[in-house]
């Protein structure tokens, strides 16, 4: 189970360029939808792979799944060799990517993130619009739910149009 | 007349996506108590939400283990039954 807090202001807190995506996100725009990991998208930039490795190093990054006693090297060589990182950490479990569905890399990612002020950091989200497009992309059925609940909250939000 | 995402959450329009959402089985009331939250508020009741869960799965372990455990040795508490 991740401290979302710790994890948020652990990446901020070593200028990692990141995106918020998943569940987390969903949570941020109102979203009742209770998730156990955090999704982050992440820059493949030389220097935001060191900042990953090292703000995560502290808190002994594994892959999930996999044996323990399996060698696992965490350093910003291993983070250049792979797309999706799934982690198991002392602060809990933590997803890297470095892809979107439907939307494309970090770059299309962050063109489709809305800032939020948290914890003192001032933090990329991806916005109710991207994670309606991943969620349509991915085409998987437990996405369904939190698709809709996105689409009710895109509704409510929209404010300049006459009602009645 | 302009309505608040609230209003709109509580009396959704026929047709509309919230109201999908309400057909699908969202609970918007779930939404709307949300929505009044500021983000950081939204994620701490995240937090907590995990964490209640993460209790609840191990004590349901921890039972389920000292159950195992009764029924390897037998000592059960009078009365009870394992169904």
């Amino acid at each position: 189970m991740i401290d979302v807090k710790r994890a948020i202001t652990l990446m901020a807190s070593h200028s990692v360029d990141f995106v918020v995506i998943g569940g987390v996100a969903l949570s941020l725009y109102s979203s009742a939808y209770v998730t156990y990991d955090i999704d982050f998208c992440f820059s493949r930039h030389r220097d935001n792979l060191r900042r990953i490795s090292e703000a995560l190093a502290p808190f002994n990054p594994r892959l999930r799944g996999f044996p323990k006693d399996l060698p696992f090297i965490w350093d910003e060589g291993s983070l250049s060799h792979g797309s999706v990182f799934t982690l198991e950490t002392y602060i809990g479990e933590i997803d890297l990517l470095t892809e979107v569905t439907g939307l494309g890399v970090y770059a299309d990612v962050l063109n489709e993130s809305v800032t939020f002020d948290l914890f003192g950091f001032v933090v990329n989200v991806l916005s109710i619009d991207g994670l309606i497009r991943a969620k349509n992309a991915s085409g998987r059925e437990k996405d369904i739910p939190g698709l809709r609940i996105l689409e009710a909250i895109r509704e409510a939000s929209l404010d300049e149009e006459d009602e009645y | 007349m302009k309505r608040t995402a609230e209003e709109k959450l509580l009396n959704p329009e026929p047709g509309s996506k919230i109201a999908a959402a309400k057909e699908f089985g969202i609970d918007l009331t779930l939404l709307v108590e949300n929505f009044r939250l500021t983000p950081e508020q939204r994620l701490e009741k995240l937090q907590q939400a995990m964490n209640s869960f993460e209790e609840l799965r191990t004590e349901l372990e921890n039972h389920h283990l000292k159950k195992n455990d009764r029924r390897k040795t037998g000592d059960y508490a009078d009365g009870e039954s394992f169904g």
